[in-house]
């Protein structure tokens, strides 16, 4: 790549808030209904309607504003943002612009630098449409649905860092509980503004604006189509256009949307339906309440006393809840770090076979811990382990009871291995010869063999032991 | 005894005693809009007989007839605001205030004629043609709400309601010799109104006299959950205000209101119903109101930029007319086109213009401060006095056609104008005829939430007068 350059990247991010209603109306914002469903005159801006604030999203954007550092203004007020297209039934879609909920804060990333938030403002979200041969169908359940548009400083300076300042908001946004940030269901979108310039320039070059990513992956990929393209035309001495581009995702490039001659002038102007709102030091405070551990301090705290490897920690703080039951069970566990294998080994991969992951997840922490003392005090084997696991991990049903049902307790009693022992001796003459020969391999069957016999639930070490006394005899 | 000459309050006493059955009163009226609606056309639809069933006994006016304009939805009734571009739209739901009037028992007896989304001041911007006066049918009965006004004058219907963005309940009730009431902003939910100035706009009443005034306010006023714009100001029994007490009120009188362009039987009208007020010892304040004068300008910037946004939901693509094509674009440009009138057009455009890049500060903005001037200005006399005299209008009924330039339409509202800009209550009432037998009105402007001032006043002077009792006689040929 061109190193005369350098790349200047600011991101928008609209992120849904999770409410039940939608923000001017008591329809549900519930997804994946059938169409136009959840709509109401209101929100589908029949003749007379007036919009009605839900307040619980101005909780949800100040608890995100604040987390985002941002100053909240303590006067909010709307504003009508005018276009036409038939996803906005209004013609107009109530937002913010003269003056955003929240201003000026700024985000950490994982690498410790801090990206600069410009504003954070709410506005509701259009309808979908859907294209059709020849014509098209409009889908108004998710018009009104409250949106946060959180819009970064142009701060972030190549594609992957951008990829990293996404995760990490939208890890963020999940810890304090506003919005699920699931982007296969639009519940976060993101654009994108890319600029280059020489090295050493102040001034910042012309920007371009990127739409149509659905993926994190996408906003790193039209990133770095972007800036190699940009590099190539500033090479040869051409110019870049102020326009709007879209990522292609089957074609792995940006084609032009429209041009800064096209742009739209939106009118905005205050929304006169709705009188103004005041962000009371009270309403903030409520809010602090919800905030929690955010991942990057639970991520340094967790590098200490845990003895977890950076790439475990990362794992464990990608979800708020199993970071909790991971430090429930861990105090709890008798064995920290059987305890800690034992986690992000089989209880990670059985989880990750289940439809919603962590979500699905009903075992106790009580239960959980039962199990692991259970095995790492020898009263069950690891296979049997699993099975319990397995068995109470969306059920929570009681691991004493499942390994009671399934007669799962590990055989460690010399005498009751002995004649199992006894006969896989006997009946195994051949290995027992190539063991005495030196084959460490040979007693690895024949522990074996005696798992087999009975069902899985011997002590291996116990049987080691005793056929090794045996053989010796 | 003729059931349609008698007043809501009237009627509703009558059906308490069991001397009148609702069910007749409606049929009366019915048949008197078929009869005379022909000639005055104030009716854009008249049911003939009641649309839904009234519980006996739920409000002091339970069972009298009531017509409403255009523009308030009624579930299952057409919405039209007069215009091509909504023709056949039915409505889903019901206003606030139709909620309410069907909760209180009053039977609609249908919906009125308006100018196009209430743009204009003589209902002549109607899809459904013009609205006559009924004093004089070669006339305009005023607008928009011309359509309530003259059924209300021409007694086709005991009272009606209407909408009042800059004077569309005031001017049409003083060039129709009625008690048109516009309440404060924030008085009564406007779910329902179809948006014209969001922040202008008020849902108010059309009545004979202010006993009717008073309990028809009583109904429709107050919260509904559904207007955030609504004011959580108690609403007191209007009734209470309805006594023959002068004491106390000190009027003021605007000079500004009297100087140019006022027709002199107007003035003189005017002038000799405050001399009678004085007379009885109702103390009068000459005051200034200086803003007064970009009233209009500032009205037109803030209404029409307002109507622009309000109006673009009617885009062909879920409700009303559709002109086809295969092409967004000229869906919309097409519909728009056929769909809106020319004064719909010309308020569209004028607010687009003071909206846009680059205008926005010089033109509305601008509106926004002069409007917060114009606030000013009440304020300050309402230091001084209780309620505001002037007249309703520079001029008595004009001749159909008569006013081709949109301008000089717009001056008719000179002295209404100001109230909405600042959210006041007014109310316009008979004050006398001119020579050609013309109804005159008077306006009284009250302090914010003070609706009880004006109606006290109006009352009392009431009392005192004939002029609201007089009735068109309506035998045209």
């Amino acid at each position: 790549m061109n190193n005369e350059f350098e790349t200047v990247i600011g991101l928008e991010v609209h992120v849904q808030l999770k409410t039940k209603s939608k923000i001017f109306c008591a329809c549900s914002t519930e997804f994946a209904c059938a169409p136009n469903t959840n709509i109401c005159p209101i929100c589908s801006a029949y003749p007379g309607v007036l919009p009605l604030f839900n307040k619980k999203v101005l909780e949800l954007a100040v608890r995100t504003a604040v987390v985002l550092n941002c100053s909240v203004n303590d006067r909010i007020y709307f504003e009508r943002k005018n276009y036409f297209y038939p996803d906005l039934p209004k013609a107009y879609q109530i937002s913010q612009y003269k003056k955003p909920l929240g201003e000026n804060g700024w985000l950490e990333i994982s690498s410790g630098k801090k990206i600069g938030i410009t504003r954070a403002h709410l506005e509701e979200d259009a309808g979908k449409l859907v294209h059709k041969q020849g014509y098209s169908l409009v889908d108004l359940n998710r018009t009104g649905i409250p949106l946060l548009e959180i819009v970064s400083e142009p701060d972030i300076s190549d594609p992957q860092e951008a990829f990293d300042y996404l995760t990490y908001l939208k890890l963020i946004l999940q810890y304090i509980e506003v919005s699920d940030c699931d982007m296969e269901k639009g519940f976060l979108r993101c654009d994108a503004n890319i600029s280059t310039r020489k090295k050493g320039e102040k001034q910042l070059g012309v920007k371009v604006e990127l739409k149509n990513m659905n993926s994190f992956r996408g906003v790193r990929d039209a990133l770095f189509y972007e800036e190699k393209r940009q590099r190539e035309v500033l090479s040869s001495g051409g110019k870049i256009f102020q326009e709007t581009r879209l990522w292609d995702v089957d074609k792995s490039k940006t084609i032009v949307m429209r041009t800064k001659e096209e742009a739209h002038d939106y009118r905005y102007f205050p929304e006169p339906d709705l009188l103004d709102f005041y962000v009371h030091n009270e309403l903030i405070d409520a809010q602090l309440e919800f905030i929690p551990e955010l991942p990057l301090s639970a991520r340094s705290r967790l590098l200490g006393d845990y003895g977890l490897s950076e790439k475990d920690i990362d794992v464990l703080i990608a979800n708020k809840s199993m970071l909790r039951f991971y430090e429930d069970v861990y105090n709890k566990a008798d064995d920290k770090r059987k305890l800690t294998n034992w986690f992000l080994g089989p209880f990670l991969e059985q989880i990750n076979n289940l439809p919603k992951g962590f979500s699905d997840v009903t075992i106790s922490v009580d239960n959980f811990v039962k199990i692991v003392n259970y095995f790492c005090a020898g009263k069950i084997n690891n296979v049997a382990a699993k099975k319990v696991l397995s068995e109470s991990l969306t059920t929570d049903k009681d691991p004493d009871e499942i390994i009671k049902e399934k007669n799962l307790l590990q055989i460690s009693g010399t005498n009751e291995l002995e004649c199992v022992v006894d006969r896989v001796i006997s009946e195994n003459s051949a290995a027992v010869g190539e063991y005495l020969n030196g084959a460490d391999k040979a007693m690895q069957f024949l522990i074996g063999q005696v798992m087999k016999e009975t069902k899985g639930k011997a002590n291996p070490q116990v049987s080691r032991a005793l056929i090794e006394e045996k053989i010796k005899k | 005894m003729d059931i349609c000459f008698l007043t809501a309050c009237e009627l509703a006493r009558k059906i308490r005693d069991e001397k009148l059955a609702s069910a007749d009163i409606f049929q009366s009226f019915s048949k008197r809009v078929l009869e005379y609606d022909k000639n005055i056309n104030s009716f854009v639809e008249c049911y003939d007989k009641p649309i839904y069933e009234t519980k006996a006994g739920s409000s002091e006016l339970c069972g009298v007839p009531i017509a409403i304009k255009n523009n308030i939805c009624i579930e299952g009734r057409e919405i039209n605001c007069c215009s091509n571009i909504l023709k056949g739209h039915v409505s889903a739901y019901d206003a606030t205030v139709i909620k309410k009037i069907k909760s209180a028992g009053l039977n609609i007896l249908g919906t009125t004629n308006m100018d196009e989304f209430a743009f204009g001041s003589s209902t002549e911007t109607s899809a459904y043609g013009i609205t006559c006066n009924p004093w004089d049918i070669t006339r305009v009965p005023g607008g928009s709400s011309g359509g309530s006004a003259a059924a209300v004058a021409a007694r086709l219907v005991p009272f009606a309601l209407g909408s009042d963005t800059g004077g569309s309940i005031r001017q049409p009730a003083s060039f129709c010799g009625v008690v048109g009431f516009k309440p404060s902003y924030g008085r009564v939910s406007r779910f329902g109104l179809v948006a014209f100035g969001s922040s202008l706009d008020q849902i108010g009443t059309l009545t004979r006299d202010f006993s009717d005034c008073a309990d028809l306010l009583n109904i429709i006023s107050g919260p509904d959950g559904f207007d955030a714009t609504l004011s959580d100001v108690k609403v007191p029994d209007f009734r209470q205000y309805l006594r023959k007490d002068f004491s106390g009120l000190t009027a003021g009188v605007p000079i500004e209101f009297f100087e140019e362009g006022i027709n002199p039987q107007v003035k003189n009208a005017v002038e000799e119903a405050i001399n009678l007020l004085k007379d009885n010892r109702v103390r009068i304040k000459p005051i200034s109101l200086p803003h007064t004068k970009y009233s209009i300008a500032t009205y037109y910037i803030i209404a029409s930029s307002e109507a622009s946004s309000n109006l673009q939901r009617f885009d062909g693509i879920r409700y009303g007319l559709r002109v086809a094509s295969n092409n967004l674009d000229d869906i919309y440009k097409k519909t728009r086109q056929a769909g809106f009138g020319d004064e719909a057009k010309r308020r569209i455009f004028l607010g687009t213009y003071s909206l846009s890049s680059g205008y926005y500060d010089a033109y509305y903005m601008r509106a926004l401060k002069v409007r917060r001037l114009i606030q000013e200005d009440f304020k300050n006399v309402f230091d001084d006095v209780d309620v505001i005299i002037t007249p309703t209008s520079p001029t008595t009924a004009f001749k159909v056609g008569e006013k081709s330039d949109p301008l000089s339409m717009y001056l008719s509202d000179i002295y209404t104008i100001s109230t909405n800009l600042a959210g006041l209550p007014a109310v316009s009432l008979p004050c006398g005829f001119d020579d050609q037998g013309l109804p005159i009105g008077m306006q009284f402007i009250g302090k914010s939430f003070h609706e009880g001032d004006i109606i006290r006043l109006g009352y009392s002077y009431q009392n005192l007068t004939e002029y609201n009792r007089k009735a068109p006689v309506l035998n045209y040929e």
